[in-house]
């Protein structure tokens, strides 16, 4: 287990601030700027890297770093900026640590970004079955990690908002509201966890940002988005929010009936790319899932990033080394024929 | 009201009762943090929790007075100016108004609002994943949604303790509520079974429902949800769902002995995360104050003649 050695001497907010400091100040245009950007293919910089990981009692800060250098992600380019890291947690049901992702994968990233000279790494998450954002921390087993390591949470669904352009078109919502939190961050980083699904196939780094969107415009759980069409929303928002980096916790996912009611499935591994689609595409490819067969993935194909295996440069361990069937349930019609060939 | 007001100067809640009065604005009304914006949601809490003390009448008329400005022609009381879809704080404005006859009428039009507005809601289809009966009308988060469980039975508590208990819509709340309670106990968000399993109760829900359902329910139809939120209330004790869980047993006379210790607890735990939002504390000062649910504590109207 990744521990500071001293937490003091750890750059970083007081526990008076937590919570709240993110909240407060002025927000940055140059987040703003980051998020309206266009996104063209030239950069989609689809490389991914597999990191064969099998438990998370291991120094994963390390392993991630490692998987960065191997991206090409160096200190100069994360130096000075705040990283907002967007984990899945979703409900919290003590004994089933296969519904969220991990905290000592959360602290590992956070420890990642800091040692490349970020100069903040906050933890921002709405969770999207739970008002009680600080029971899903207690019971997740989070919350002791981010006191510990003196980490800002940052509960996105309660976050003042501020309209966007929908720069992604697939639904009928000309604007959207994103938290005050997001315009502050200069990297969003969806640190997701590797779960079948049974609305959307499968929960990776692009559903994952269903929980930036505050419950107070949105509702519990998330009811516009749903009325709106998972699909198409997953489109829109990551057309819209455009993050910089994708992380999935595949150690110990999820199969079956996910998000919640599916069976823990270990798959030894964390998936991380600079391109969503792809990095989804290849933690699917993990699953034994077609990419393709996806909807929100085939969406995202060519507009948001490719999921064509041929365009990710595949780093670290290979597909089929470490390919993991994640069960899929025959009368859930997400799942239906999503298996990989 | 049915509590004798308790002053709140030396007993163990009056650091947070300052917390709370601390957030005042200048304007009238509160906001959800420390330095933060005007919110309706905090305000109407905030009105709640500082009523249930007896003090400050003229602190409770301005913050009143601000939800009756941000209330939109028809009624509903929105998170937000820019944002009416999302009128969910419309039933905790109805309750910070109750016992103001000088709000009355503000009152008056957030209850016919609830009374005229409904989620989306239609006939299943057989081969539904979901179980839950979709017609039975309830109130959303959000405009143009499915009605959902913590809305509904915030609007039925809100109607209730505004006289409107006997109303129709007050009546099917009840009937949502009881379609939407898990077999083995409890409540969630607002599904029971998908895919044919079934899903998990969260305390806060449990114990936000069965507030809701104290007086059109039998002890005998909620045991399981009563039995569920007794164990599990004794293991949370975060703001929302120990608030909840308290009032929501409260409500059917199963408050646990130990409740203020707990709630000592939940407080205490601010400082590992923080000082609690308005709403938060709110809730915690009012199941603190509490004998029995939210209806304890609360001003009750009555039914109109």
């Amino acid at each position: 287990m990744i521990r500071w050695k001293n937490p003091r001497e750890k750059p970083g907010w007081t526990r008076r601030e937590f919570l709240l400091g993110a909240l407060g100040g002025g927000i940055a245009a140059s987040g703003y700027s980051l998020l309206l950007g266009n996104c063209t293919k030239k950069d989609w910089r689809a490389d991914t890297l597999i990191a064969r990981v099998s438990t998370y009692e291991v120094d994963i800060a390390s392993i991630l770093r490692k998987g960065f250098r191997e991206l090409g992600l160096e200190g100069g380019e994360i130096r000075g900026k705040r990283i907002l890291l967007k984990p899945n947690l979703i409900e919290p049901h003590v004994g089933a640590g296969h519904i969220n992702t991990h905290p000592n994968v959360v602290r590992g990233a956070v420890e990642a970004f800091l040692a490349l000279g970020a100069s903040e790494v906050l933890v921002a998450e709405g969770p999207g079955h739970s008002r009680d954002s600080f029971l899903v921390l207690e019971e997740s087993g989070l919350g002791d990690v981010l006191v510990e390591d003196r980490i800002p949470f940052v509960d996105m669904n309660y976050e003042s908002g501020y309209a966007v352009k929908n720069l992604g078109g697939r639904t009928r919502l000309a604007s959207l509201t994103l938290p005050a939190s997001l315009m502050r961050a200069d990297w969003v980083v969806s640190l997701a966890k590797m779960k079948t699904h049974h609305w959307a196939g499968v929960t990776l780094s692009m559903k994952n940002l269903f929980g930036v969107m505050p419950g107070i415009y949105y509702g519990w759980p998330k009811n516009v988005l749903h009325w709106e069409g998972i699909d198409p929303c997953i489109f829109d928002i990551n057309a819209t929010v455009k993050p910089h980096f994708a992380i999935v916790d595949g150690i110990v996912g999820m199969e079956g009936d996910g998000p919640i009611m599916g069976n823990p499935r270990h798959a030894g591994v964390i998936v991380m790319g600079r391109n969503p689609a792809a990095v989804d595409a290849t933690s699917a490819r993990i699953m034994g899932i077609d990419p393709y067969k996806v909807p929100h993935l085939k969406a995202a194909s060519g507009r948001l990033g490719t999921i064509r295996e041929s365009d990710i440069p595949q780093r670290g361990e290979k597909v089929a080394s470490v390919r993991t069937d994640f069960a899929l349930v025959d009368k859930i019609h997400a799942q239906r024929g999503l298996r990989l060939q | 009201m049915r509590t004798a007001a308790i002053k709140g100067k030396g007993s163990g809640i009056f650091p947070q009762l300052e917390t709370l009065r601390g957030r005042e604005l200048d304007g009238g009304g509160f906001s959800l943090r420390p330095g933060g914006e005007y919110r309706a949601d905090a305000t109407a809490w905030a009105v709640l929790a500082l009523t249930a003390t007896g003090t400050q009448k003229e602190l409770l008329g301005k913050a009143r007075d601000r939800l009756a400005a941000g209330q939109k022609e028809d009624g509903r009381v929105c998170i937000s100016p820019d944002h009416p879809e999302a009128f969910w704080p419309t039933p905790v404005a109805i309750l910070a108004w109750n016992g103001s006859p000088a709000h009355h009428e503000a009152q008056s039009r957030a209850v016919r609002f609830l009374q005229d507005t409904t989620g989306i809601h239609f006939k299943k289809d057989p081969e539904s994943p979901v179980t839950h009966d979709s017609s039975i009308r309830g109130w959303p988060w959000i405009a143009n949604t499915h009605s959902m469980v913590e809305p509904t039975a915030l609007s039925l508590i809100a109607l209730r303790l505004a006289g409107q208990g006997e109303h129709e819509r007050t009546r099917e709340a009840a009937r949502m509520l009881m379609d939407r309670q898990l077999p083995a106990g409890g409540w969630n968000y607002g599904n029971t079974f998908v895919y044919g399993q079934e899903l998990y109760p969260q305390p806060e829900n449990t114990g936000v429902s069965l507030d809701a359902l104290a007086g059109s329910a039998s002890r005998e139809d909620v045991l399981r949800s009563l039995e569920y939120l007794a164990a599990r209330t004794e293991r949370v004790r975060t703001p929302l769902s120990l608030g909840w869980g308290l009032l929501g047993l409260g409500a059917w006379e199963a408050r646990p002995g130990r409740a203020r210790l707990w709630l000592k607890e939940c407080f205490e735990l601010q400082g590992k995360y923080g000082p609690y939002d308005t709403t938060l504390l709110s809730l915690l000062l009012l199941a603190y104050l509490a004998t029995g649910g939210i209806a304890s504590v609360t001003e009750r109207q009555e039914p109109p003649g």
